[in-house]
């Protein structure tokens, strides 16, 4: 294989930035239509895709920043919220956004019966 | 592993591939009616990144919390981590971000960000205003 595939592919670079692009598109477009449709999906999208992004950017930092001596510091009531939180705002991320594409599309079909 | 016991069928552990099988086919029927009502690139995008997502969290991500698939580990004293593991690695970071890529691409296309003409102005067209006298209303 070569060497710059595989690097991209095994270190997850390209694939994460594509990721994450994705989903800033996917916020830019909820808060969009949340301003000119003033409806409550785009509001619900835009916050599951702020939870995402910040629990991707968590996956990211971890390996880097969280070492023994930060979590020797953290304690153990830190260290459980570092466990429990991310798949939290993982999940609530995927409710937000699929709960908000609903509302949007339930406003799409009253609007245009 | 050496827990063979299966999970209490209330514990999150047991709860969470249940959410996101439901939450992945409720993506992928919403989208689907969503993109019903659409035209143009915007719902095939929608569409195809859904279905993507969908195959993601229905598929992929529960074989992982069930342990069919073996986890990719980058660390080199994991050697249980072999060629299939790394396979399904590219699999599911494919399949999640390029879904996520495309959803928000069709969103964004649906949303009209890329667009520089408003489109509140669209929607809302001024009522056009008619300058007749009372003598022609009554004529």
């Amino acid at each position: 294989m070569n060497l710059l595939l595989s690097a991209l592919l095994r270190n997850h670079l390209l694939f994460d930035a594509l990721g994450i692009i994705g989903l800033g598109l996917l916020g830019l477009a909820a808060i969009k239509l949340a301003r000119t449709y003033k409806s409550w999906g785009g509001t619900m999208m835009a916050l599951g895709t702020i939870a995402l992004l910040v629990a991707r950017l968590y996956f990211i930092l971890h390996p880097i920043f969280f070492t023994n001596d930060l979590e020797a510091a953290m304690g153990p009531l830190g260290i459980s919220l570092t466990i429990a939180l991310p798949p939290l705002l993982l999940s609530f991320g995927l409710a937000g956004i699929v709960w908000g594409l609903w509302g949007h599309e339930r406003w799409i079909q009253e609007e245009s019966p | 592993m050496s827990c063979v016991i299966l999970p209490p069928l209330a514990s999150i552990e047991a709860v969470k591939p249940v959410f996101m099988i439901v939450m992945g086919v409720f993506l992928m029927i919403i989208a689907w009616r969503l993109a019903k009502g659409l035209e143009g690139w915007s719902a095939r995008l929608i569409v195809a990144g859904t279905i993507l997502l969908g195959v993601g969290y229905t598929v992929v991500l529960p074989l992982y919390d069930a342990g069919v698939i073996p986890r990719y580990s980058l660390r080199p004293s994991a050697l249980s981590s072999g060629p299939d593991a790394y396979a399904w690695n590219i699999v599911k970071t494919f399949v999640m971000n390029f879904g996520w890529l495309l959803f928000g691409l069709g969103l964004a296309i649906h949303a009209r960000i890329f667009s520089t003409t408003s489109p509140g102005r669209k929607l809302s067209p001024p009522t056009p205003v008619t300058h007749e006298s009372p003598a022609q209303r009554t004529s």
